[in-house]
């Protein structure tokens, strides 16, 4: 969900690396938002270290159709099965989890950077330039997500680097709406005003001094809307017009697998869905969370 | 006596009335022909498609075959009595429906068949018997074919069905303003015009009287009979495209039984019987086809809830699905269906042979078929020769070998390996990129990093003759020298691969001109061996269709071609 | 406020001219596209020349634009290439289809969302709250076509209940919808329900609910006659917005069951980029959430008061 959580107080600008902390001492107190915070903590563990901790090779074709818990032929065993081609689907999903971060990352990173620069420029200068962007985001705004996604990937391709772009094209005008509420309502801020006659250039105030204060809101909805992309780049590859193959993407193991289903072999799909499912409920309560103990500070 | 006897008794008269020359009357090879099976130098299937094609009746060749092999006739089992009406409903995608000169899909003619009818009709098991030709008959060398036509056949405006109709239908198909892929599967009426685009050659189709038309060859071909009964020759009405627009959803003017009473591209085609049938009953009062969409699952969910008695195909990962369904039967077709990973020889690096025999010599057929298909066909060999075709050749088994890969991409300049990206659109189903991927797996053995491109299968389509390397699927049809007709001869519509190479063209030519199945095959070899040589079109596989019915379904036989042929069709309860 | 309202408009049409504009450019942007997608794959470049030629996409694109917003605005929405007819022909029914879906999953997913989420704000922190607010979170957090997935397995292979697709071959059949509607209220009544939670117990404590609590009167009137039609303002704009969401979830939900709507429509005619038809159900998208928008917000200042007497 991508709707603007304006609804935080602003919190005087501080160090970073001391706030993170101090966030995450206070995601303690709120265990919805720890079990969030555990799960994608999980994956990302699973993602940066896939290379030792998966099983197998994600591609090797083994042994098809082996239930969960079958022996391998070399020694080891398949412990969420294979798949329709033999492949270890505990692998696929590990692997699957790296490619998955990396891409929803990338994206919801990207879309970031220039949502916060659209949004700080409208916020900030206000006058025609945010009439301009506001007006834009609007446009691009107005579009059902899903439909634009399919309108861009039909239209440049199916490639990572293009999921990527939609993802920006689609998601940052809904960040920027939330950095230019916050700027607009810091810019009129005495020390702004001091900043104003030190003579410091515009993008210097924009990024140090009020930047910092959005993060509250972003962090919750950068959290959101990670949880977002992994949806949507498993809807892509669900329509195929996902993530190119065979490398693994939950998504597209669905999607690959899902006709096996009533054949018997119910796990090949339900394995990826819940892994799906699972890391977005890690971003869905992580932000809850967030949200929870920052509104309590 | 049963009518299987007496048709042997008659068949034994009959080459006694010949003096044993078994039919020399309908064609001068007929004798030869039956000598070989007697020597069982060639085999039953053979010997029937090719009697037939010749001309002899079904029913005579069939008899004679028993009679030459000793075989004991095999009483039929007593069928239950068909039951007439009913209303067939069939999962099946519904497309445009112009001008069946343009079909593409065989999904389109399965409506029209219904509608527009052939000259004649490949059964199920691969023998051409007559339809609205009655009979035919072909000279000796195999250059003038007469089919004498039907007289009792009218259209459903009223019109008799006369050759006058014939030669309107092929004249169209070998105009090329028409677009018609029949110009690449009658090669022997066709020739290449001063502008370089194939047309018909003068005086190919000679209307004798008004049921009698003749064709008029530049060179041998035995397969006529066979390439009337392909999915973009149906015959049709003498004003199609000229009195009247060449849209036959608009203008549904047919031979066959049924009136096309609905029809929405995507959604359904209503057809009705509405007179009767000039061959005999048509059970059937209604067939409905209803589009579910491009998602397999759709199709089989609709089988499973009985909202439909057939879908169009069973997608191979949905056959354990249709198994647990109690009230349907699965029917397998062992076909030459496949897809190839052909090259387009024009695009770098592939106009290096030394790259496609680098990876073709890395492909290992049975894994792929194994894996990617469970098996359920035979291994391919790389030249697009089935062997059920029956001029299939033998040759030495393919083996995988990546230090011959490696070996030859060192020569061609990539001694670090390379990497190359096949575009795949799925068209036939998931299987084609489980193929991919597991070949994928095979060539990374000889530093061959292949990418797969993985597109939307309606896209593919607009590529398949242009992305510099693709897995393109191809229909089964009886005969491998209409394929390698269609695909591979220099110049026509179908050429997917950019081949350019006269010693095949002329090899081809030889085979097709070839009466004699033994002799025959030996040409085919050669064709075989330069396609394979030249690493064109690695090809991991032919596979068994399956389709999926109702068990109140019955008398229904799939066709390799996955045509539909309902007229012995009937619905129990 | 009827100036609001004009401005409201006004705002949405300008949106949708520069939507258009945009549909417009990159469909019909290149003249050639237009032409290889109508001629097929096969036509030379002679005939795509002549084509271009004789329909007049000659000319600027800005001319033609114009041409093609006063074509729509008469209902001429061009001819389908996958389906050779008119685009309106087979484009309003599945338009027609996808409300259908649309809107009984609304009434479903608004009913049930207003529901918990009421039952959950009432006692903020109880069980019933930490219940409802966990089943809120983990339905939002299973996509689409997981929920389709798992949800067919088990209605129609396993227990055998449902039908499996949603084509409505033989007329309508309510039947047919259920699958479809459940996997859309799934994912969708989440959200509702925690904006409609989050402005009860906002409601819940305030000092005139708190008093009325205080004299005694019964639990449920305080909750019926008082706190329901103050909480029920802020998820209205959620609500409206979710529309917007709908149409999203429509476009998978549709594909995954086949039916016959707008949203498998546009998929399928981006893939084979029936250009027309893509505009079309552009067009129709962004209408349908950009005027559920402008209502959300008229709505909103109407039913708030604190806004309306600002």
């Amino acid at each position: 969900m991508t709707e603007e959580t304006t609804d935080l107080p602003i919190v005087p600008p501080d160090s970073m690396l001391t706030n993170m902390l101090k966030a995450i001492g206070l995601l303690r107190e709120s265990p919805v938002g720890m079990a969030g915070g555990l799960i994608v903590l999980m994956f990302v563990v699973l993602a940066i270290f896939a290379p030792i901790l998966a099983p197998f090779d994600p591609n090797a074709p083994t042994l098809p159709f082996a239930f969960p818990g079958t022996a391998s032929p070399d020694g080891g065993v398949f412990l969420l099965g294979t798949d329709h081609l033999g492949r270890d689907i505990l692998s696929r999903i590990i692997w699957g989890g790296q490619r998955v971060l990396f891409y929803a990352t990338a994206a919801t990173v990207s879309a970031y950077i220039i949502g916060i620069l659209m949004g700080l420029a409208a916020g900030y200068f206000r006058g025609y330039q945010d009439e301009i962007i506001s007006f834009f985001a609007n446009v691009i705004l107005s579009f059902p997500i899903m439909v634009l996604y399919v309108l861009i990937i039909a239209k440049v391709g199916s490639s990572g680097l293009n999921i990527v772009f939609a993802v920006v094209f689609a998601s940052s005008p809904g960040v920027m709406r939330i950095v230019r509420g916050v700027t607009m309502d810091i810019a009129t801020r005495d020390y702004i005003a001091a900043a104003k006659t030190r003579g410091e250039g515009s993008w210097y105030i924009m990024l140090v001094e009020i930047l910092p204060n959005a993060r509250g809101p972003l962090i919750v909805d950068f959290c959101l809307r990670m949880g977002y992309t992994t949806i949507t780049i498993g809807a892509l590859g669900f329509l195929g017009l996902g993530l190119p193959p065979p490398d693994p993407d939950w998504g597209g193991m669905i999607t690959e697998t899902r006709s096996y289903m009533t054949g018997g072999f119910a796990y090949m799909a339900i394995f990826p869905a819940c892994a799906v499912s699972l890391l977005v409920l890690g971003f869905n309560l992580l932000a809850d969370g967030l949200r929870e103990v920052s509104l309590r500070d | 006596m049963s009518d299987k006897n007496i048709l042997i008794r008659d068949a034994r008269r009959y080459m006694l009335a010949t003096d044993r020359e078994y039919g020399a009357e309908i064609h001068s090879y007929l004798p030869e022909l039956c000598n070989q099976l007697k020597a069982k130098k060639i085999e039953r299937r053979d010997f029937l498609r090719q009697a037939c094609l010749l001309g002899m009746t079904a029913t005579t060749a069939y008899a004679m075959a028993d009679v030459l092999t000793g075989d004991a006739p095999i009483k039929s089992a007593m069928a239950a009595t068909p039951k007439s009406g009913g209303t067939l409903k069939v999962s099946m995608r519904v497309q445009e429906m112009t001008d069946p000169a343009s079909f593409d899909w065989a999904e389109k003619s399965n409506v029209a068949r219904f509608i527009v009818e052939h000259l004649t009709r490949t059964q199920a098991d691969n023998v051409t018997v007559p339809y609205l030709a009655k009979s035919w008959e072909a000279s000796d060398d195999l250059k003038s074919w007469v089919f004498h036509l039907r007289d009792d056949v009218t259209w459903s405006n009223g019109d008799k069905f006369t050759s006058a109709d014939v030669a309107h239908t092929v004249n169209r198909w070998l105009d090329p303003a028409n677009g018609s892929s029949n110009l690449g599967l009658f090669g022997a009426m066709v020739e290449e015009g001063a502008d370089g685009k194939k047309r018909g050659i003068a005086n190919a189709v000679e209307v004798v009287d008004g049921q009698t038309i003749k064709f008029n060859l530049k060179q041998a071909a035995l397969a006529m009979p066979e390439n009337f009964y392909n999915y973009p020759t149906a015959i049709m009405h003498k004003g199609f495209g000229k009195d009247y627009a060449a849209d036959l959803s608009k203008t549904p003017i047919g031979t066959g039984a049924f009136k096309l009473t609905d029809f929405s591209i995507g959604e359904r085609a209503i057809l009705k019987k509405e007179r009767d049938w000039w061959a005999g009953p048509f059970y059937l009062d209604e067939i409905h086809y209803y589009d579910h969409g491009e998602d397999t699952n759709a199709w089989v969910a609709a089988l499973a809830s009985q909202q439909v008695d057939m879908i169009y195909r069973l997608p191979n990962d949905a056959i354990e699905t249709a198994k647990r369904l109690p009230f349907v039967n699965i029917h397998e077709a062992t076909t030459a269906q496949t897809a190839v990973m052909r090259f387009r020889v024009t695009e770098k690096p592939f106009d290096n042979p030394k790259v496609r025999q680098a990876i073709a010599a890395c492909m290992d057929h049975q894994e792929i078929l194994d894996k990617a298909f469970k098996g359920l066909g035979q291994i391919g060999e790389n030249h697009h020769v089935c062997p059920i075709h029956p001029e299939y050749a033998a040759l030495p088994p393919l083996k995988q070998d990546i230090k011959k890969a490696k070996r030859l991409l060192a020569e061609a300049g990539y001694p670090d390996g390379i990497t190359v990206e096949i575009a795949n659109g799925d068209t036939e189903g998931s299987w084609m990129t489980d193929a991919c991927a597991i070949f994928k797996s095979q060539a990374a053995a000889a530093g061959i990093t292949i990418n797969i491109n993985k597109m939307p299968s309606s896209q593919y389509w607009e590529v398949w003759d242009k992305a510099p390397w693709g897995y393109t699927a191809w229909t089964h049809r009886p005969l491998g020298t209409m394929v390698l007709g269609l695909a591979y001869r220099k110049g026509v519509p179908w050429n997917e691969v950019a081949y350019d190479n006269p010693a095949f063209d002329a090899a081809l030519d030889d085979a097709e001109g070839t009466l004699d199945v033994n002799e025959r095959k030996k040409k085919m070899a050669l064709c075989e061996k330069i396609l394979q040589d030249d690493a064109i079109i690695p090809q991991p596989f032919w596979r068994s269709v399956f389709k999926a019915s109702n068990k109140r379904v019955k008398g229904f036989q799939t066709h390799p071609t996955l045509y539909h042929q309902f007229q012995d069709v009937w619905l129990d309860g | 406020m009827p100036q609001m309202i004009l401005r409201r408009i006004g705002m949405m049409v300008l949106i949708m001219l520069v939507v258009g504009l945009l549909l417009f450019m990159i469909n019909e942007g290149d003249p050639r596209l237009i032409a290889r997608s109508v001629l097929g794959p096969y036509a030379q470049d002679g005939q795509l020349d002549a084509w271009i030629m004789q329909h007049g996409y000659d000319r600027s694109m800005f001319i033609r634009y114009f041409e093609w917003v006063a074509r729509v605005v008469s209902g001429d929405l061009g001819d389908s290439i996958i389906y050779k007819r008119p685009t309106s022909e087979i484009f309003w029914p599945r338009l027609a289809n996808t409300g259908i879906l649309a809107g009984v999953t609304f009434v479903i997913m608004v009913i049930i969302a207003l529901t918990l989420g009421v039952l959950a704000g009432m006692k903020e922190g109880s069980p019933q709250d930490r219940i409802i607010s966990v089943i809120s979170i983990a339905t939002t957090s299973i996509p689409e076509y997981a929920s389709a997935v798992v949800l067919a397995g088990i209605f129609v292979f396993w227990l055998g209940w449902l039908p499996g697709t949603s084509s409505m071959t033989s007329g309508f059949n309510v039947v047919e919808l259920i699958l479809p509607v459940m996997v859309l209220t799934l994912y969708g009544f989440g959200y509702i329900a925690r904006m409609t939670r989050a402005s009860m117990a906002e409601v819940m404590t305030t000092p005139y609910i708190r008093t009325a609590i205080l004299k005694g009167l019964p639990y449920r009137h305080i909750i019926m006659k008082h706190a329901l039609r103050n909480a029920l303002i802020a998820p209205f704009t959620v609500i409206m917005l979710q529309i917007n969401w709908l149409l999203s979830g429509v476009v998978v939900t549709e594909f995954a069951f086949g039916y016959k709507g707008f949203g498998a429509l546009l998929l399928e005619a981006a893939l084979r980029r029936d250009i027309f038809v893509i505009e079309a159900c552009g067009l129709a998208a962004v209408f349908v959430a950009v005027f559920t928008q402008t209502i959300g917000d008229i709505g909103y200042t109407y039913l708030n008061p604190r806004i309306r007497f600002k």
